[in-house]
């Protein structure tokens, strides 16, 4: 007689849940506490005060606004980019698809000297802008572009499944209910990517919230104006400022937690939500 | 308001969906299209729904003598029950019912106390009052293709074209929502299409029974007359309950092992093989040798639970077998044992040439 | 029975599906998305290239065999040869521990997993540096035993490998939660051991998306800038491909650092050539 007990069948599951634990706490965990216990030495009113600077606070601004905005640039676009990807047979499509993920395997840093070269005065792109007024370079704008780039992979990939997955049906019913094209894309579709949009959306601002190698070269990094939290860590580091490095990076673990947390929920709901009929 | 589609002809890639099929359906009747899979019945559905186009200038939809064949789907007016369903998952029953109401022209759409009375009244006819704030995903099958049914109704549709509308539920729920559907378009009497792979289905709820087969239409007329006269072999066949007797067919008979039996559809020529069906409760049984046009066969396994008892009998000269239904009743009489020889009567046999 | 989305055009009226858009507006769409993409991803693509070849394929080779390019290299290699085996091994054991047995907290675990993801590389360093740097927990102690970890080899790995942390794992643990355990636990009862089962059931069925998480992995590794940055502050001598394509930028020599840079491409476009490679694989077996 075979002893199946529920747990029993299959092996190592103490050894390897140990290592993965033991792993998780060394690599990740332990070294994440070190900031929370350096940020507790300090004082409520020092780590305030840190946090408050008129540079703390516009590179907050900065950070999370450019972020925010090109998440949501991202939802047009990787939107956009998923529906052709999913939906029409074009020449170079197979290309196209497979350079999607160029943002994300591209080092960071090859991306940031890129668009940097590339939207200068006299650059390939920024050349055209510059007659327009549009500077990128060293602005503001230059946060934008550097993270719309970062982002584009999350919301196509997040998209692009559910879209393909998409029950035509669905669309014929709407059709045969009198529903115009523009009446389905809004009423149906739109709906049923609404969560995958929503979860690409945060992956797309939690990755820009915390980057850092595409957007110094493309900034001028300009305290107060166009510098970045991140950006604003290394500097405090470089400082020898550890308590102020510190109290910044504690709020931006916060935020990147209630990200994860906020993300897991969206994926969770939408899991649900799709369950199939 | 009626149906019309002539000369039909649709190919996917190189395979033939629909062959030149023409079909007229009358205001306010009920029509199954029945077939096997791949006989085209769900296209000819999509079709006349504006779903697919034919492929040829010939290929005309008309509803009520008006020619929509160029009039895209959102504007035809067809209600479209989806074989598996595809409610919004996103929207509750009320709002997928409400769906083809919302998305009408400012002008033509109802007030919101109207909507919600129509779609009242409609969850009421599908007897899903109380199910209007659940989402699909909370509801069984059969619960669900009477909200793909109301949802269709919803946009009081010219003509209701239900693809398959009970394949995916099991057999208990089919018999209910079968009688239901009847029921149902007696009261609403709309023009109504449903495609089917079940015959009994077909033969159960509708007016008339257009078969088809590999694109073309086999035969079209009321469930009696398919039962009945079936134009073809293929029909019998479909239809099932049949027995298959191979002969030879010469000068307006066909001969069976030692019977003759005449067929006026076979005339002259030289001797052709052909193939004799006989429905099972046209045979008679008996023990006894009567007159010359019987066949002896052998008993191989009789059973009598239910209404009519069946027996299982083969042919002497050749070993082919074959099935008779009788009655109860005569099932006593005869009181048929194992590897008993028996004689069995053909009646009503329909003969075609073999190969047709 | 679905007709492609494409129009027929019958006795000159053009019938559209009701699931396909206008042709003006798909080639609008198209056009829209090409020309995003292309500005985006293509022009960027092209104009590292044309960066580091615009003094020629000799000042090209020369970057590359710069001793300090080379060595940079090397410790990018080496880096990444520890930070990539490690999490490929302890990402396969959270893997098998989270999709085949179930305990409480293994969601937490899961999420826990995926933590360095949507944590900024910078603050990855900083926290090293909060360990084991001059003034952190073991800083003294590193001091009086003259060992380094920041500032030197060790930190970049480290800090690497934190980064790379949750790649290997996040491409096994949906696989293998698909797959459930039924294979494994067949494999048992025909009186397989435990590391047969592995190897002869569990690893087949999942080595697509282990070799794409080890890719992936290794390309992030190797690419990894902003956590390394912070950890190897002022090294001399000993830089990652990236540090160096930093100081050649910082030192104005543009061609050289996208010279540099055009190694680190390759490799990301290799990855994305055989992430769609896989992809292709993937969809054929299943068919």
């Amino acid at each position: 007689m075979l002893r199946l007990r529920q747990r029993g069948v299959l092996p190592g599951f103490r050894l390897t849940l140990g290592c993965a634990l033991l792993y998780l706490s060394l690599i990740v965990l332990i070294p994440l506490a070190a900031a929370f216990v350096k940020a507790s030495e300090l004082s409520p009113w020092q780590f305030w005060h840190d946090l408050t600077t008129p540079r703390a606070l516009a590179a907050f601004r900065l950070s999370f606004g450019a972020a925010f905005l090109a998440a949501l640039a991202n939802l047009f676009f990787g939107l956009l980019v998923a529906w052709v990807l999913a939906r029409y047979q074009f020449w170079g499509k197979r290309v196209m698809d497979a350079l999607v993920d160029l943002p994300f395997a591209l080092p960071t840093l090859v991306a940031g000297i890129t668009l940097a070269t590339l939207f200068a005065q006299n650059g390939w792109i920024g050349r055209w802008l510059a007659p327009l007024g549009i500077k990128v370079v060293y602005t503001q704008l230059g946060v934008f572009v550097a993270l719309l780039f970062i982002g584009l992979p999350f919301v196509v990939r997040t998209v692009q499944p559910v879209l393909e997955d998409l029950d035509l049906e669905l669309e014929e019913a709407a059709a045969s209910l009198g529903a115009n094209r523009r009446q389905t894309f809004r009423r149906v579709i739109l709906p049923s990517v609404r969560p995958a949009l929503l979860t690409g959306f945060a992956l797309a601002f939690a990755r820009g919230v915390g980057e850092y190698g595409s957007v110094i070269f493309i900034s001028s990094n300009l305290p107060g104006k166009t510098e970045i939290v991140p950006l604003l860590i290394v500097t405090k580091l470089e400082q020898f400022d550890y308590a102020g490095a510190t109290a910044i990076a504690v709020v931006m673990l916060l935020a990147s937690f209630a990200l994860l947390l906020l993300i897991n929920l969206f994926q969770w709901r939408s899991s649900r939500y799709h369950a199939r009929i | 308001m009626s149906v019309e589609v002539r000369n039909i002809t649709k190919k996917f890639g190189a395979y033939p969906a629909l062959y030149d099929v023409s079909l007229k359906v009358g205001t306010g009747e009920l029509v199954a299209l029945l077939g096997p899979s791949g006989s085209g019945k769900t296209t000819l559905l999509r079709v006349i729904a504006g779903l697919e186009f034919p492929d040829t200038a010939e290929g005309r939809v008309l509803f009520h003598g008006e020619d929509v064949t160029d009039m895209p789907a959102h504007k035809r007016r067809a209600g479209f029950a989806f074989q598996h369903y595809a409610l919004f998952r996103h929207l509750d029953v009320f709002e997928n019912v409400a769906f083809g109401l919302r998305v009408r022209s400012r002008r033509t759409r109802p007030r919101e106390a109207e909507i919600r009375e129509h779609v009242e009244r409609l969850l009421k006819l599908v007897q899903l009052e109380s199910f209007a704030k659940r989402f699909p995903s909370q509801l069984s099958g059969g619960q669900r293709q009477r909200v793909s049914l109301a949802r269709a109704l919803a946009i009081e549709p010219q003509v209701l074209l239900l693809d398959e509308p009970f394949g995916a539920l099991d057999a208990k729920v089919r018999k209910e929502l079968r009688q239901w559907l009847r029921k149902l378009h007696e009261e609403i009497h709309v023009t109504t299409l449903f495609v089917t792979h079940d015959q009994e289905e077909a033969l159960e709820v509708a007016d008339r029974v257009a078969i088809l087969r590999e694109g073309r239409i086999e035969q079209i007329g009321t469930p009696d007359e398919i039962y009945d006269h079936p134009a073809t072999p293929f029909v019998y066949d479909f239809l099932g309950n049949v027995n298959l007797f191979a002969g030879r067919a010469r000068e307006g008979a066909v001969i069976i092992g030692e019977i003759k039996i005449p067929a006026p559809g076979m005339t002259g020529g030289p001797e052709t093989p052909a193939a004799a069906f006989v429905r099972p409760h046209d045979i008679h049984v008996t023990r006894e040798r009567s007159g010359t046009a019987t066949l002896a066969a052998r008993v191989r396994h009789s059973h009598a639970a239910g209404a009519l008892a069946h027996l299982e009998l083969e042919r002497l000269d050749n070993g082919e077998p074959f099935t008779v239904q009788l009655s109860k009743e005569q099932f006593r009489q005869l009181r048929p044992r194992l590897g008993e020889r028996v004689y069995v009567e053909l009646r009503n046999v329909r003969v075609f040439p073999e190969g047709s | 029975m679905k007709s492609a989305a494409t129009p027929n055009v019958v006795s000159g009226v053009r019938h559209r599906s009701p699931t396909a858009e206008s042709p003006f507006v798909r080639w609008l769409l198209i056009g829209g998305a090409l020309l995003f993409l292309g500005l985006f991803l293509v022009v960027p693509l092209l104009a590292v290239f044309a960066q580091a070849f615009a003094k020629g394929p000799g000042f090209y080779f020369k970057t590359l065999a710069d001793p300090q390019s080379l060595s940079a290299i090397k410790l990018t290699l080496l880096t990444a040869g520890i930070a990539v085996p490690m999490n490929c091994v302890f990402g396969l054991a959270a893997a098998w521990a989270i999709t085949k047995f179930t305990f409480p907290g293994r969601n937490i675990l899961t999420t826990l997993m995926d933590l360095p993801f949507s944590v900024s590389p910078v603050i990855a360093g900083l926290v090293y540096v909060l360990v084991f740097g001059a003034q952190g927990w073991f800083g003294p102690w590193l001091n009086a035993h003259d060992l380094r970890i920041i500032y030197a080899v060790p930190g970049l790995v480290l800090a690497t490998t934190f980064v790379t942390f949750p790649f290997v794992a996040r491409e096994l643990i949906p696989l293998m939660q698909a797959q459930g355990r039924a294979d494994e636990e067949a494999a048992r009862a025909l009186g397989a051991g435990g590391w047969q089962t592995f190897w002869r059931v569990t690893l087949p069925a999942i080595k697509w998306g282990l070799l794409y998480g080890v890719i992936l992995c290794n390309a992030r590794a190797m690419g990894e800038f902003g956590a390394v940055s912070v950890v190897s502050n002022n090294t001399q001598g000993q830089n990652t491909v990236t540090l160096q394509i930093e100081t050649l930028y910082k030192d104005f020599n543009l061609t050289g650092a996208f010279a540099l840079a055009t190694v680190l491409t390759f490799l990301a476009l290799i990855t994305i050539a055989l992430k769609a490679w896989i992809e292709r694989k993937e969809t054929t077996l299943k068919l």
